[in-house]
């Protein structure tokens, strides 16, 4: 018999993977796919606290707060999917139980997460957001996204490559064209390290992280210390223990009748245990009382809180922060593109959780997560990876799945003008102007028409010449150039847009941007010499383009 | 290229050899063999009007596709759809011109019909975009793929090419019993227009050595040595005349189709039939055009070719 909490714990739980699978081009009008991550308390909180504004779409989370005050941590028991994911690896790992699983037992260590939710709160209120080390929800979705994602893919297409030459025999002609764009993720390794890290604190005691660290639990835990709907023992228990040893939390006291309810995920398991059925769940106020459920003293919340804002501060002072300043800075990578739509750079800081979820959803596999070229608070922050791939014209996924903002969500029309960099030609390993190779990849391939190919002096073949003012930076000029190793054109974050508000395309406008144009772009095949005074060239005079040859 | 029974290459050699045969036997006077022979087919037709009538009134000028495609044959159809861009751009073929072509082999008995392309761009947005995968997912036998894995390539030999020896082709368009270009008539930065002889190169895996180790032009027709459609339709139902191959461009409308069995001719006979950058060209001025006519591709003089106009 199925226990009542994997009823709803597994449902739920495929309901995170079918909206993290669904983030993706083209996006479904319904569900919300970032809907778990509007749920979690810590990535509301702290991002709203760090961005100094309140953000109405992660404002679902404060939902799960107030269910706190009813039914105690049903989030962590039956929503949270790292949770979910921690008791599939506890099963997995050991049926034998803990011999000390009493409340009293692991004390010592349940208090951590209430310090982690005050340094982060420090943190916050200096300026700095860490929730992303810390939110349940940003650790599955990474590793989800990032790990696990494309190694079904990988899966997928093993199967289907086996099966390739039997396809057609089966009358299965359409699955024999099919094989499955697997992605790439920068950080893989070390995202699934350090969730399974997560994972093998469970050697220690089940849910270890859900007791001791977890910084989101920490907030429904302090709204659910006397739930509407909780634990009540009967007298008819017998004080065997099995309830205490069989509790996933260790919520249960010693004396096996009293309840740490801000402990407590309902998920009934002691009920179930019971022989004797003196274990209820139901809606009362009358308290069994458990001396110091939270037992943090005045000091350590203090030091807690410091600690976070000294973390902050040191952030603050590291050569390669970013975050809190607008204007660009010396040492900013030139490489570092953001996504179009991203909100100037501190404020993208403060709200990016670095769930994931937006290079997940990334229809060519541009956006990374990075490690510290955007400063140390800037790891796992999205970029655009050009020479893998370029943003494409057609797609604006990235934005409309961002949770908390920090990539606005933009209409195509308006990601159209969210112009993310301009490229520049090194044109000392382009092979046109240094080899003069008839290559003209760039031009062929720029979505924008801002590269043309032009007749310069000295130079036999044309050659690429960008066009800034038509320059998008979506980065297909660098991801389709033949030159190996480096691009021989590269996008870099110099005339990108980062609107906290307002429009893109009066902003492009305002810049004299083009980036429309279907039938005024020309690419003109004209030399500066051969214009006379007025401008004008005729058309005799006009080099030939190339591929064409003057006809004997 | 084929691994069982007759090539394309053995299949034009043989019909053209019956052709002449029975062409022959017609001549010799006061004999007939009795059966109705096939009309000879024009060189060349330019057909006016919609995309999709212009390319069934194309195809039935040339003696209609049972000439071309035979009941059980697998047929693949490269169309342009190297960009996501909406049919108005001219960058990519007219999806109404893919669907009536697949419509057509489907009626002349293809136990399959693949539109195959490489595309440049993203491949799903470029199917989305395009609108081909909408104008044929539902015709029966018919699969539109964009085709970018590795694995879907074998090597080939060029054993006539001059810079380009040997490269990665798709081993449907190697299987198929009838290939059929369907190109959209379109400028291009590095070659002049983009049209069936510069298509081919949307069946190769890895294109960049075209570019960077060897004459673009000189490599096109290498590759063209091995890859010949059996039939070719152009779309110049408005042609991207300048700002090719990606686009945006000055598009012009011209409502016409192109078919030949002569991918040169064809080309050719597009290339004068469209302004170019603001100019009128000659099909010999283009020079990738001009070395598939030297190396005996086809024919390039339009003049001398039986052309044959019809309207839809």
């Amino acid at each position: 018999m199925i226990r009542f909490q994997r009823l709803l714990q597994i449902p739920l739980f495929a309901l995170f993977v079918f909206l993290l699978w669904s983030a993706a081009h083209p996006l479904p009008a319904w569900p919300e796919v970032d809907l778990f991550l509007r749920f979690d308390p810590l990535i509301s909180l702290g991002s709203m606290a760090a961005a100094r504004a309140f953000i109405p779409r992660v404002a679902w989370a404060l939902i799960i707060v107030g269910l706190a005050l009813f039914l105690g941590r049903v989030f962590c028991g039956y929503i949270c999917p790292l949770g979910a994911t921690i008791d599939f690896a506890d099963w997995v790992r050991a049926k034998k139980k803990p011999g000390e699983n009493g409340f009293e037992d692991g004390r010592r260590y349940r208090s951590f997460k209430y310090f982690f939710l005050l340094g982060l709160a420090g943190s916050a209120l200096a300026g700095i957001s860490w929730v992303f080390l810390f939110s349940p929800l940003s650790l599955a979705t990474r590793f989800y996204s990032f790990v696990v994602h494309p190694l079904v893919l990988l899966g997928c297409n093993v199967f289907l490559d086996t099966l390739r030459p039997v396809f057609p025999h089966l009358g299965l002609d359409r699955l024999a064209l099919i094989r499955l764009d697997v992605p790439q993720y920068n950080t893989n390794l070390f995202v699934a390290l350090l969730f399974f890290a997560v994972l093998a604190l469970g050697m220690i005691r089940p849910r270890f992280w859900c007791r001791n660290l977890c910084p989101a639990g920490a907030v429904v835990a302090l709204f659910s210390l006397r739930p509407l709907f909780r634990r009540v023992v009967s007298e008819s228990c017998t004080q065997c223990g099995t309830c205490v040893r069989a509790c996933p939390m260790g919520a249960i006291s010693r004396d096996m009748k009293t309840t740490a309810h801000s402990e407590c995920i309902t998920c009934l398991k002691c009920k179930e245990v019971c022989p004797e059925k003196a274990v209820f769940f139901k809606v009362t106020r009358q308290v069994p009382a458990m001396a110091k459920e939270v037992d943090l003293g005045r000091r350590k919340l203090l030091s807690a809180g410091a600690a976070g804002m000294a973390a902050a501060a040191v952030t603050m002072t590291n050569l390669h922060h970013l975050h809190g300043k607008e204007s660009p800075r010396a040492l900013r990578s030139a490489r570092l593109i953001r996504p179009p739509g991203s909100l100037p750079e501190p404020g993208f800081q403060d709200r990016c959780v670095r769930c994931g979820e937006c290079v997940k959803a990334c229809l060519t596999n541009t956006l990374q997560p990075v490690w510290f070229e955007a400063g140390l608070a800037g790891l796992w922050t999205p970029k655009v990876t050009a020479r893998s791939a370029g943003c494409e014209q057609g797609c604006a996924t990235c934005g409309q799945v961002c949770p908390t903002g920090a990539i606005r969500p933009l209409s195509l029309e308006e990601k159209l003008f969210a112009k993310i960099g301009t490229a520049r030609i090194d044109k000392s390993r382009c092979i046109a102007w240094e080899q003069n190779k008839k290559c003209l990849i760039c031009d062929e391939i720029c979505p924008y028409n801002a590269i043309s190919s032009q007749f310069v002096p000295d130079h036999p073949v044309t050659v690429p010449v960008i066009d800034e003012n038509k320059c998008n930076g979506c980065g297909y000029c660098e991801n389709k150039c033949p030159v190996v190793g480096e691009s021989a054109i590269l996008v870099e974050p110099l005339g990108e847009l980062r609107l906290a508000t307002g429009s893109y395309r009066e902003k492009a406008k305002e810049l004299g941007l083009v980036f429309h144009a279907k039938t005024e772009v020309r690419d003109d095949f004209i030399l500066e010499s051969v214009k006379d005074k007025e401008g004008q060239v005729k058309t005799e005079e006009k080099p030939l383009p190339p591929g064409f040859v003057v006809d004997q | 290229m084929k691994r069982t029974g007759m090539n394309r290459r053995d299949f034009l050699k043989k019909s053209v050899e019956w052709a002449a045969c029975t062409a022959a036997v017609v001549a010799l006077p006061g004999r007939s063999t009795g059966a109705e022979t096939e009309e000879k087919a024009p060189d060349l037709v330019v057909a006016d009007g919609k995309p999709g009538p212009a390319t069934r009134a194309a195809v039935e000028a040339m003696g209609g596709i049972a000439r071309y495609v035979r009941p059980k044959d697998k047929v693949v159809i490269k169309p342009n759809m190297s960009f996501p861009n909406p049919p108005e751009w001219g960058t990519t073929t007219h999806p109404d011109v893919v669907r009536e072509l697949t419509s057509l082999c489907l009626k002349a008995g293809a136990s399959s019909v693949l539109v195959l392309d490489n595309p440049l761009r993203n491949s799903e947005m470029c199917l989305e975009r395009s609108g081909l995968r909408r104008a044929c997912g539902d015709l029966p036998e018919t699969q539109v793929q964009g085709l970018t894995d590795r694995s879907f390539f074998e090597a080939v030999k060029i054993p006539e090419g001059k810079a380009l020896t040997s490269t990665m082709v798709m081993k449907k368009a190697l299987e198929a019993d009838v290939l059929i270009a369907v190109p959209v008539a379109k400028s291009h930065s590095a070659t002049g227009v983009s049209l069936s002889i510069k298509g081919m190169m949307g069946l190769v895996y890895d294109r960049r050595t075209f570019h960077m180790d060897l004459d673009l032009d000189v490599a096109v027709v290498d590759l063209c040595t091995v890859l010949k459609p059996t039939l070719t339709i152009i779309d110049a139902s408005r042609i991207l005349s300048e700002g090719g191959p990606g686009g945006p461009g000055k598009v012009i409308p011209m409502n016409k189709i192109i078919a030949s069995t002569d991918f040169v001719a064809a080309d050719a006979a597009a290339v004068e039939l469209g302004t170019w950058y603001g100019r009128k060209f000659k099909g010999r001025q283009v020079k990738h055009i001009q070395m598939a006519h030297a190396r005996g591709l086809g024919r390039i003089d339009v003049s001398s070719l039986s052309v044959k106009e019809v309207h839809a």
